[in-house]
C-alpha cells in the first residue's frame, strides 16, 4: 500500500453491525446485487461467482470469513469489486457489503493501531482503526485479506463435507 | 526512432524465418530457381532495411551472403552443403544480432568474426573458380536490348527516405541512358508542398544485361511506385538518330504511351524484320498497384481483447433476443434477429482471427531435425503432413516445447545408427513423420519414426528399479510403454546432452494435459514409434449440453456424452450401489445433487446423462436437460483451486453464469473412490 502515502481516502462500508474501511485503491466498482450462481464444493465464505461484464468474479461473504452469520440479502447489500494483489498478481474479486456509507479522507492522527488483545477479528486484516465522530472504522487490508494462504487455511478449517477432504488427500499425495 | 526499430525487428523477423524456410527447403530441392530467388530478396530486403535502422552487423553480414546468393541465382555457382550450413549458422547469428545487447557479447562478436571470414572465404573461391569461366560467359551475352521504362514515383515516396535519383543513378550503371524527366506535374508554387515527389522519369537503356537487374533496382520501391519495364528492341536503339530525334518529343514535356513508342519503333525500316508480328514486345508489367497487403499484424495482446469483447457481445446479444421476445415489438424483434446474425459472424470470424495453421512452428521442427542429424550422424528424413491444419494460437504456443522435446527424443533414442539401420534390413534414412488432421472437434497431431521402438522389458525393470511399479505388478505391453510419462524415468543408457535426464515425458504429458489434450505413444520393437497427441480446437469453446441442478445450470461438453434417460426419482433414490440398468446395460453413476450439496425440492423425474471416457461410461444425475449450448469458457479464478468437478464457467443469455462440468476428472474419481469402496 504504497500509494496510500498520496491519497488518503478510503470507502467505509458496513459488515454486520461493525464499520470496515478499505482504500480506494482497491475498490474498482460497487455493484447491485445480483444472482450469484455457487460454485458446488467451495468454502462456506465463497459465495459463488457472477457475470461482470463477461468475465466470472468470484464473490467472498467476508462476514463468514470473518466469523459472523452468512450474509442475507436486502435492498442495500451491494458487491464490491476489488482488485488485490496476490502473490505480485493483481486479482479481481468481489465482496458482499451489508451497506456502502461514504468515501472519506483520514490522515495519520485519525488513526490508531489495531489492538492486539481481545480482537474478533483476526489482527493481521486490520491496518489499524480509523476514528471518525467517535466511532472506529476498521481499516483493512485487502491484500492480506485474500492472500492465498489465507485463503488455504481457511479452506482447510473443517467446515467441509467428506467430498473435500478426499480432494485434500489427493492434493497432498 | 524506437518505434521505427521496433517495427524493424518484427519486419526482420518475419523475413529471417522466410529465409530459414526456404533454406530448408533449398537443401531438399537444390535446383529449385524460386527459392534461390526468395532467399536473395531477403537477404536484400535485410540488408537495405538493416543499415537504414542501425543494425550494421545484419547489413554487412547480409551484404555478402547477397554476393553469393547472387551467383547462385545466375547459376554461376551451385548450392552445396557447405554453403547451406553456413548460411544457416548465419541466420542464427541474424537472429541474434536483432538484440542490440547482444553486439556486447565477446563470445557473439568472436563467433560473428569467424563466421564473416567463413563467408568471405566462400566468395573468394567463387570468383576464383568464376575468373576462369567468366570471359567466355560475358561473350555469349554480348546481345544488348533497348528498354523503355516508365518510373512514377508516388507523391509521398519521400516520407519514406527513398531518393529517387539515386535509382536513376543506379540505371546509369547497367548501360547506356537517356533519361527525360517529366515535371509537368509540378503544381504552381502556391500548391506546392516541399516534402511531395511530383517528378516522374521516362527513361530509354541499353543494356546487356537481363531485365531482373533493371527490376532489382526499383525493388524497395515497388510499394511506393508505378515501375513499368518495356522492352521495345533487341539493338541498340540509341544509336540510330531517327529514334534520338523521336524520342526527343519527351523533353517538350508530353506524354506519350508506351504502345505509341513501340509502333514508332515497329515503323523504323532498320528494326523491321522481327517486331512487326509483336511477339517479342515482352510487356514486363513489373509492379503493379495490385500488390497491396493482404495481411496485416496485430499484437496478440489486442486480439485477446477483441475474444473478450465478442464472447460479451454474444451473451448480451442473447440476453437482447430474451428481451426481444418477452415484449414481442415488432420493431424490436426485427432489430434483435438482424443482431443476433450478425454478432454469429463477427464471433465466427474473430475466432477464426485467433487460429493459426501448424505450420507457423514447423520451421523451428525442420531446423532442429536438421542440426539435430548432423550432431549424432544419422540421415533423417523430416515430412510433415497437414500442415494447413489450424490451432488456436495459444494451444500452438505451448505445444512447441513438448514437440521439440519429443522430437528430440526421437533422433536421440528412436532413429538407430546407419550401421545398425543397415543390419535391420532398414533404409539408411530415417524418416519422421510429422502428421496433422482434423477429426471431429479435436485436433490430431501424430508424430512417427521408424526408429528402435520402446522395448516394454527395458522399461519394466526400470521402473521397478525407480519403484514407480512393482514386480508383481502385471502390465499390457501398452500400458507398459505409457509408462514413459512418468516422471523420473528414463531408458536412455547415456546422458546426452539432448535427452535422457529423466525430465521430460511427464512434463510433456502435464503441458499437454494443461492445454485440456490427451497423449498416447504406441511403439513397436524395431518398427518405430508413434506419438499421438489430441488437442481440442479452441480453448475457448466448447459445445455442451446445458443441464440443470436446482437452480444452477451446468454445462457438460457435447462430446463425451453418450445417451440421456429420463428416470424417475425413486429408482434413483432407491439404489443403494449407485448403479443403474439402463437399456439393458449396468450403469455406475453419479447423483449430482448429493456430490455438489445441493439439496432442495428434487423433481419427480430426473435425468441421467450417460458419459463415457476412455473405455468408461458412467451416469451424472441432473435435474433438467435444457438443451445445446455453445459455450465460452471462462476461468474461475484462482480462488477455486478446489474445485476439481468444475473445468470453468460460461456466461449464459440472461447473464448468469453456468458451471461446465469436467467430466473427466469425475470419472477418475469416481472409479477411484466408489469402486475401490465396493
Amino acid at each position: 500500500m504504497k500509494d496510500s502515502k498520496k491519497i488518503n481516502s478510503y470507502l467505509s462500508f458496513i459488515l454486520g453491525d461493525e464499520l470496515f474501511a478499505a482504500h480506494v485503491n482497491n475498490v474498482l466498482n460497487i455493484l447491485e446485487l445480483t444472482k450469484i450462481t455457487e460454485v458446488p464444493q467451495s468454502p462456506e465464505y465463497m459465495r459463488g461467482v457472477i457475470n461482470l461484464r463477461g468475465t466470472v468474479l468470484p464473490i467472498v461473504d467476508l462476514r463468514v470469513k470473518f466469523g459472523m452469520s452468512a450474509t442475507d440479502a436486502t435492498i442495500n447489500t451491494v458487491i464490491l469489486v476489488l482488485e488485490v494483489n496476490i502473490a505480485g498478481e493483481k486479482v479481481q474479486i468481489g465482496i458482499l457489503a451489508d451497506e456502502v456509507k461514504e468515501v472519506f479522507e483520514a490522515t495519520e492522527d485519525m488513526m490508531q493501531a489495531p489492538p492486539h488483545i481481545g480482537s474478533k477479528y483476526k489482527s493481521e486484516f486490520i491496518v489499524s482503526m480509523i476514528k471518525m465522530d467517535e466511532e472506529f472504522i476498521m481499516l483493512l487490508d485487502m491484500n492480506m485479506v485474500f492472500s492465498i494462504d489465507e485463503v488455504k487455511q481457511m479452506a482447510g478449517s473443517g467446515t467441509q463435507t467428506r467430498v473435500d477432504e478426499e480432494t485434500q488427500l489427493v492434493g497432498n499425495l | 526512432m524506437d518505434n521505427f526499430q521496433k517495427k524493424f525487428i518484427e519486419e526482420a523477423t518475419d523475413l529471417i524465418n522466410s529465409l530459414e524456410e526456404s533454406l530448408l527447403q533449398l537443401d531438399k530441392t537444390p535446383e529449385n530457381q524460386e527459392l534461390v530467388e526468395t532467399i536473395f530478396r531477403a537477404l536484400h530486403s535485410l540488408k537495405g532495411s538493416g543499415a537504414m535502422f542501425g543494425f550494421e552487423a545484419i547489413s554487412k553480414l547480409t551484404h555478402n551472403l547477397e554476393t553469393i546468393y547472387d551467383f547462385v541465382r545466375n547459376k554461376k555457382v551451385k548450392i552445396t552443403k557447405l554453403l547451406l550450413d553456413t548460411t544457416l549458422s548465419a541466420v542464427d547469428y541474424l537472429k541474434l544480432l536483432l538484440n542490440k545487447e547482444n553486439f556486447e557479447n565477446q563470445e557473439i562478436q568472436k563467433g560473428y568474426l569467424a563466421l564473416e571470414n567463413k563467408i568471405s572465404k566462400l566468395i573468394e573461391d567463387i570468383r576464383l573458380n568464376l575468373s576462369k569461366t567468366e570471359l567466355q560467359t560475358t561473350e555469349i551475352n554480348n546481345t544488348v536490348s533497348t528498354y523503355y521504362i516508365s518510373f512514377r514515383p508516388f507523391l509521398h515516396i519521400f516520407n519514406n527516405g527513398v531518393n529517387p535519383l539515386y535509382l536513376v543513378d543506379e540505371l546509369h550503371t547497367l548501360g547506356t541512358c537517356k533519361v527525360f524527366s517529366n515535371t509537368s506535374k509540378l503544381p504552381s508554387l502556391g500548391d506546392y508542398e516541399p516534402v511531395n515527389c511530383y517528378t516522374f522519369w521516362n527513361i530509354f537503356l541499353v543494356t546487356d544485361k537481363p531485365v531482373i537487374d533493371i527490376q532489382d533496382v526499383f525493388l524497395f520501391v515497388e510499394d511506393e511506385s508505378d515501375v513499368e519495364i518495356t522492352k521495345i528492341s533487341s539493338s541498340n536503339l540509341l544509336i540510330n538518330n531517327d529514334f534520338l530525334k523521336y524520342i526527343n518529343i519527351f523533353d517538350s514535356q508530353v506524354s506519350v504511351s508506351v504502345e505509341q513508342i513501340i509502333d514508332y519503333v515497329d515503323s523504323l525500316k532498320f528494326n523491321k524484320p522481327k517486331s512487326t508480328d509483336r511477339a517479342f514486345d515482352e510487356k514486363i508489367k513489373l509492379f503493379s498497384k495490385e500488390n497491396t497487403i493482404t495481411s496485416v499484424r496485430v499484437d496478440a495482446e489486442k486480439l485477446d481483447i477483441l475474444m473478450n469483447l465478442v464472447s460479451e457481445l454474444v451473451t448480451t446479444q442473447a440476453r437482447l433476443n430474451l428481451v426481444a421476445s418477452k415484449h414481442q415489438v415488432h420493431e424490436l424483434t426485427l432489430i434483435a434477429e438482424n443482431i443476433s446474425f450478425l454478432t454469429r459472424q463477427l464471433r465466427d470470424n474473430s475466432f477464426s482471427m485467433s487460429l493459426v495453421p501448424v505450420d507457423s512452428v514447423l520451421i523451428r521442427f525442420h531446423r532442429l531435425v536438421r542440426d539435430l542429424s548432423k550432431e549424432f550422424n544419422k540421415e533423417i528424413n523430416f515430412v510433415s503432413e497437414g500442415s494447413e491444419t489450424e490451432l488456436d494460437k495459444n494451444i500452438i504456443q505451448s505445444l512447441t516445447e513438448p514437440l521439440m522435446h519429443i522430437l528430440r527424443n526421437s533422433i536421440d533414442h528412436g532413429i538407430e545408427s546407419r550401421e545398425k539401420r543397415r543390419d535391420l534390413g532398414k533404409p539408411d534414412h530415417g524418416t519422421i513423420l510429422f502428421k496433422t488432421f482434423y477429426s471431429g472437434t479435436h485436433v490430431i497431431i501424430e508424430i512417427n519414426d521408424d526408429g528402435a521402438g520402446i522395448d516394454p522389458e527395458k522399461i519394466r525393470k526400470r521402473a521397478i528399479e525407480k519403484k514407480i511399479i512393482t514386480s508383481e505388478n502385471k502390465l499390457t505391453e501398452k500400458e507398459l510403454i505409457n509408462l514413459i510419462f512418468q516422471p523420473g524415468l528414463s531408458t536412455a543408457q547415456k546422458i546426452t546432452g539432448v535427452s535422457g535426464r529423466g525430465v521430460g515425458m511427464d512434463v510433456v504429458k502435464r503441458r499437454i494435459s494443461d492445454i485440456r489434450g490427451e497423449v498416447e505413444v504406441n511403439s513397436k520393437l524395431n518398427t518405430g514409434t508413434s506419438i499421438r497427441i489430441k488437442l481440442p480446437l479452441t480453448l475457448s469453446i466448447i459445445d455442451g449440453l446445458l443441464v440443470k441442478i436446482n437452480k444452477t445450470n451446468f454445462v457438460i461438453p457435447l462430446s463425451v456424452i453418450d445417451k440421456i434417460y429420463p428416470v424417475e426419482h425413486h429408482k434413483l433414490a432407491g439404489s443403494f450401489n449407485n448403479i443403474l440398468v439402463l437399456n439393458g446395460e449396468q450403469v455406475p453413476y453419479y447423483y449430482l445433487r448429493d456430490e455438489f450439496n445441493i439439496s432442495s425440492d428434487v423433481p419427480d423425474t430426473e435425468h441421467v446423462v450417460v458419459v463415457r471416457y476412455e473405455n468408461k461410461r458412467i451416469g451424472l444425475a441432473v435435474d433438467v436437460v435444457v438443451g445445446e449450448y455453445q459455450a465460452v469458457l471462462k476461468p474461475l479464478g484462482k480462488y477455486y483451486t478446489k474445485q476439481e468437478m468444475i473445468a470453468g464457467a460460461t456466461i449464459l443469455g440472461d447473464g448468469t453464469v453456468a458451471l461446465v462440468v469436467d467430466t473427466n476428472k469425475i470419472i477418475n474419481k469416481f472409479s477411484q473412490t466408489k469402486f475401490t469402496n465396493q
